[in-house]
């Protein structure tokens, strides 16, 4: 089978029209991307503010769709990149039936509850707490656009994959990194 | 010294830092680096925030994250489940004489009884939201292979301007203003396109974006005309849904 780009950032070879014929593998390579990819997704997706239960769901039916994806015989190029991209409208749509609950979600541990159940011990460990603390909370004032980008990045993502994500250009995704990392800078000294 | 009054860019050392830059821009940040103390602290600094980020956000995160052990075995029996949707039809198909007379039998057998069965659920009304379509090709629907989820946000005031013309409380939190042929298959942003669809009702938003996705696949495929998918969605999804998802109740 000739190598695909996912076989090289990953060396695990994926479906292509050949294999669509043959369920079973096809079921364990999706079984197996979804083993290298659930916690990179599904913390993207909590950082969306989903809950986890239903951030779980949404990763099961972004592998289902890669599953029907992948059996067509469609396109196995640049897999991870797909997947956040679906994982990303899926995430719009279960916000926009949800935004009216949206802000009363607060299911994330908030550090602030991480600092209370610390015992007090060294400075220093206070210290990395209040900026872990400083950190998330310039994060939560960006606009979404930035922290999507943001997270994508601290992903793994590369430039044009998040731009394909985002639907932006890549000189989009650039000044927003630029951006985001400025206001983190000055919150960090 | 080289590079006194000219440093780098935030941007050229994040890019830098990433691997972004071309081979030529990034043997030119390379060289200035050796030589400029500054911009090497800069870049540290930079690395320093990423890395503190990094661990915040991981640090957050993954308390939350749920052992991935019960949800493995869930997509094993979903994929498992998928398979034998579709290889189920093959199965059927050699017992179709023996079930169409059963189906019969039942079916007079609920005429006779009067037995009927409510649960279609809300459907939009016709005069309000008769589906409304843009120009668009086959090619653009189907260019982006990936495109199986797409997302239109629709305005707060178009949204309490539906629940106006539906004569329901903008406040209310049970409906979803949802697209009746949606965007993936060429549906209009109009105001004629949009109703709030139930949350809570047993033909939901969600069973609604399986036939969107069965119809965007069957176009593509050439297997359905555009102009049927938008028509059938549009004068009863509920009943497209039953014909191309090809199946009786939500799934």
């Amino acid at each position: 089978m000739a190598s695909t780009f996912w076989d090289k950032i990953t060396g695990f070879p994926v479906a292509t029209a050949s294999t669509a014929a043959r369920p079973s593998r096809l079921e364990e390579e999706v079984v197996s991307l979804f083993d290298q990819l659930r916690v990179p997704i599904l913390r993207y997706l909590l950082s969306f503010r989903i809950p986890a239960p239903d951030a779980e769901e949404i990763v099961q039916e972004v592998f289902l769709l890669l599953f029907q994806h992948l059996r067509q015989g469609k396109s196995a190029a640049n897999l991870q990149g797909w997947v956040f991209k679906v994982a990303h409208n899926l995430a719009l749509k279960h916000r926009t039936r949800t935004r009216r609950y949206a802000d009363r979600f607060s299911h994330l541990p908030d550090l602030s509850e991480v600092a209370g159940n610390v015992t007090p011990g060294p400075d220093e460990r206070m210290e990395v707490i209040e900026r872990q603390q400083r950190l998330l909370a310039v994060v939560r004032a960006m606009p979404e656009q930035d922290q999507c980008c943001l997270s994508l990045r601290a992903e793994g993502l590369r430039y044009r994959d998040i731009a394909e994500v985002l639907g932006m250009s890549l000189g989009s995704v650039a000044n927003s990194l630029e951006r985001s990392l400025s206001r983190l800078s000055r919150a960090d000294y | 010294m080289p590079h006194e009054n000219v440093h780098l860019s935030d941007r050229d050392l994040i890019m830098a830092a990433d691997g972004e830059l071309s081979s030529r821009r990034k043997a030119q940040v390379v060289a200035h680096l050796d030589a400029c103390w500054s911009c090497r602290e800069r870049m540290g600094s930079i690395e320093t925030t990423i890395s503190g980020f990094v661990r915040a956000r991981n640090q957050e995160l993954n308390d939350s994250l749920p052992s991935s052990a019960g949800p493995r075995a869930l997509l094993r029996a979903r994929l498992a489940e998928a398979l034998a949707s579709t290889a189920a039809p093959r199965a059927i198909w050699r017992l179709a004489p023996a079930a169409s007379i059963f189906f019969t039998v039942l079916a007079a057998i609920a005429i006779i009884f009067g037995t009927t069965v409510n649960a279609e659920g809300p459907k939009p009304k016709a005069g309000l939201t008769p589906g409304e379509t843009r120009p668009i090709t086959i090619d653009e629907i189907c260019r982006n292979p990936q495109a199986e989820v797409i997302t239109v946000n629709i305005p707060e005031e178009t949204r309490r301007k539906v629940f106006s013309e539906y004569g329901i409380d903008a406040r209310a939190d049970s409906f979803e203003v949802d697209y009746l042929i949606t965007p993936d298959l060429g549906g209009a942003q109009s105001i004629r396109n949009l109703w709030p669809q139930p949350y809570g009702a047993r033909w939901n938003a969600h069973v609604k974006d399986k036939l969107e996705q069965r119809l965007h696949q069957l176009v593509c495929e050439g297997k359905v005309d555009l102009t049927t998918a938008q028509h059938d969605i549009a004068v009863d999804w509920i009943g497209a849904y039953k014909k191309y998802v090809g199946a009786s109740v939500p799934r």
